[in-house]
């Protein structure tokens, strides 16, 4: 097992940087992990997709198709990828908290 | 007294000797630790101190085991043809390490092996042993599970798959309202369109894309309203149920609703597991021809269906082949061929084609954490590879490869995105105004039942036979004219070649060695030649291990490879194969 570490946060990663712990999760360690997926700043509109993703992921256990994502948020696809460059999967759902998605991703 | 072995320990070595075929066997004895296959081995080159990641020292940990219990060297004196047994389950977990963490099943190795030693097949043997004992890594589990028991390896669920298509319709409808968006289900379409989940699940531009080059070129498609994922964890994990499990149900799919052809997007395994390998893990016949997406667009575009401008995709381009796509299944130049029409500045990365390096993400690497820091490391080779094209866009037909680039350019720090060729065509697509058809001038579909293809199943076809064995060529011929062909016939390497100008034949077979110009000199020129290149050749060769020096011309692969002795039943069955896979050649 990895630790990210990031200013004052310390947290279990798994090799690929996906939290271990959902539970040890904080919008302090989200502005850190999103340093790694080239984001520097969390707007309204980030924190609005990642306490969505965090819903959902609490509620079933997995990550939600972006299908829903853009529904429930409202973003069209394209903004999904403006806010997260590495997209839903690798950079969105990390920031959140969530494990890393399973499969070919 | 005898050393107590574990019940799994037990269990996998009962299972292997149930595995062992020709193949296997020929690769488990064949090794001569000449060390050919070192240097062409990613982790190897990563690792150069390290030589448990060496091709060949893999392959002992294997082939110890098949010495002790299934050879007569091993089981006489283990000692000296270092032969070894499993007994513990730290033993397995040592060799889920080797099978799973140290080796991607690129297959670079066996092609560099003179001996063809094919350490893939047998690593992917071990790999399905160890899961037949639930020993594999977690990523692995999870996802063969859910091919299991949900139908695709992400758990996508039927009405979340059908919402998301329905919503990418909308999309598409606001951009278009004439756009006939994704057709789910129809009937007798002549495209069946299959995808890897996570298209549906995470990123559906790739599926967005693609409707807008099937609709603009007219093309009657659809997309099956389930089984519908054509990737196969089977491949990853060595369980061929489950390969078999998931080629049937999308064969069956196809046939369900009647479907014409499956076309499959743009992934490496995908391609491999449904066309090349599914049939046999299925242990069905298809009856449907199968092509990769990159055929299809390539297609479109060469016979006019659809109109590209490639200034619409500016800046410098290369092409990475996936390992699945370009060495276990040839499909090397059609890309490429596809990749120069939509784009102005490509340069080739090198080595490339069945040489090229793994992205580092084959062989389900990508659903296995705990080996990302030895995968990112391995991925020197390919980073470097990468830089030196010099390139900003790097395009390739594996959505594994996409992501496995993506996560060595962000490692290595490099300034280059991903692509692929769906999103370059979609791109790169000139839309003219459409002309109004009215519906009932549309041509009813024109049905090929199989009971018209009967007796005289070459009949119409003009056949060209190069040997310089008379017999030989007297055998086929009078096989290929008894089944309805018109035969014409060569028996050196000048008049094949002036056959082949004069004549025109629909396919032509083709010796290796003959007086005059030899087969390989002659297939390269016919290769080369504008007006020669389309004919289809099947190599039918007495000399099999000449395959590479034909494999390795910088040319398209022959469309078939036969080793003689050959039976009548085998000719038609490859010739007809050949013809029918060969579009617009169909009578």
């Amino acid at each position: 097992m990895a630790k990210f570490e990031w200013e004052d946060v310390c947290i279990d990663v798994d090799e690929d940087g996906f939290m271990e712990e959902p539970d040890q999760w904080n919008e302090r360690v989200a502005v850190g992990l999103a340093t790694t997926e080239g984001v520097d700043d969390l707007t309204e509109e980030h924190w609005k997709l990642v306490h969505y993703l965090r819903d959902y992921y609490a509620k079933y256990g997995i990550a939600p198709m972006i299908r829903k994502l853009c529904k429930e948020t409202g973003f069209p696809l394209k903004k999904v990828y403006e806010l997260f460059p590495s997209g839903p999967a690798k950079g969105a759902c990390k920031v959140a908290g969530l494990a890393k998605p399973t499969g070919c991703v | 007294m005898a050393k107590e072995r574990s019940y799994k320990a037990q269990k996998v070595i009962d299972r292997m000797g149930k595995k062992l075929n020709r193949q296997i066997v020929g690769s488990l004895v064949a090794c001569v630790h000449c060390g050919n296959c070192t240097d062409s081995c990613h982790y190897v080159l990563a690792n150069p101190g390290d030589p448990t990641y060496a091709p060949a020292y893999k392959a002992d940990k294997i082939r110890s085991i098949f010495k002790r219990h299934f050879d007569w060297t091993g089981r006489l004196f283990p000692w000296w043809v270092h032969a070894k047994s499993l007994y513990t389950d730290e033993d397995l977990e040592e060799l889920k390490d080797t099978v799973f963490g140290k080796c991607t099943n690129c297959r670079r190795c066996t092609i560099n092996c003179p001996m063809g030693v094919d350490l893939a097949t047998f690593n992917r043997m071990a790999r399905g042993l160890l899961v037949s004992v639930g020993v594999m890594p977690e990523g692995v589990s999870v996802v063969s599970k859910d091919q299991w028991e949900i139908g695709n390896q992400m758990g996508v669920l039927k009405e979340d798959y059908i919402d998301t298509l329905e919503w990418l319709t909308e999309e598409m409808q606001m951009e278009d309202p004439k756009s006939p968006g994704i057709p789910i289900d129809s009937m007798e379409a002549d495209v069946v369109y299959s995808i890897n989940p996570r298209e549906v699940k995470y990123d559906p531009r790739t599926i967005s894309d693609a409707a807008i080059i099937f609709n603009a070129a007219g093309e009657k498609w659809t997309m099956p309203a389930e089984d519908w994922d054509m990737t196969n964890f089977g491949l990853f994990s060595g369980d061929d149920d489950l390969g078999g499990g998931v080629a049937r149900r999308l064969f069956e799919k196809v046939v369900a609703i009647k479907g014409k052809k499956l076309v499959i997007s743009e992934c490496g395994h995908g391609y491999r597991s449904t066309r090349c390998e599914g049939p046999n893990w299925a242990k069905q016949d298809v009856s449907f021809p199968m092509e990769s997406s990159v055929i299809t667009m390539l297609e479109y575009i060469k016979s006019g269906k659809i109109k590209v401008d490639k200034s619409k995709n500016p800046g410098k381009f290369t092409f990475h082949d996936s390992c699945n796509n370009a060495r276990s299944c040839g499909l090397t130049e059609e890309p490429r061929e596809l990749l120069r029409l939509v784009c102005d500045d490509f340069q080739e990365m090198y080595p490339n084609r069945a040489e090229n390096f793994c992205c580092t993400g084959g062989g389900g690497a990508m659903s296995m954490s705990e080996y990302t820091p030895r995968r990112l490391k391995s991925g020197k080779v390919k980073a470097d590879q990468l830089k030196a094209t010099g390139a900003e866009i790097v395009v390739t037909s594996c959505h594994n490869c996409v992501d496995g680039l993506t996560d060595l350019i962000k490692h290595y720090k490099l300034d280059m995105k991903v692509t692929q060729l769906v999103n370059l065509v979609a791109n790169a697509l000139v839309i003219e105004k459409p002309v109004e058809v009215p519906v009932e001038e549309v041509a009813a579909p024109v049905e090929v039942t199989p009971t018209e293809v009967e007796a005289l199943v070459l009949k119409g076809y003009k056949i060209l036979v190069a040997d310089d064995e008379p017999d030989f060529v007297t055998f086929v011929s009078t096989v290929l004219e008894d089944n309805g062909a018109e035969v014409v016939k060569a028996y050196d390497g000048n008049q094949a070649l002036e056959m082949a100008r004069k004549e025109k034949p629909d396919l032509m077979t083709l010796d290796i060695t003959m007086p005059g110009k030899s087969g390989i000199e002659v297939f390269e020129i016919l290769r080369s030649d504008d007006e020669l290149a389309s004919i289809p050749v099947c190599i039918m060769t007495g000399k099999p291990e000449l395959r590479q020096l034909i494999y390795e011309r910088a040319v398209k692969p022959p469309e078939g490879y036969v080793d003689k002795p050959i039976d009548e039943d085998s000719i038609v069955l490859n010739i007809r194969k050949i013809l029918e896979l060969d579009k617009g050649k169909v009578k």
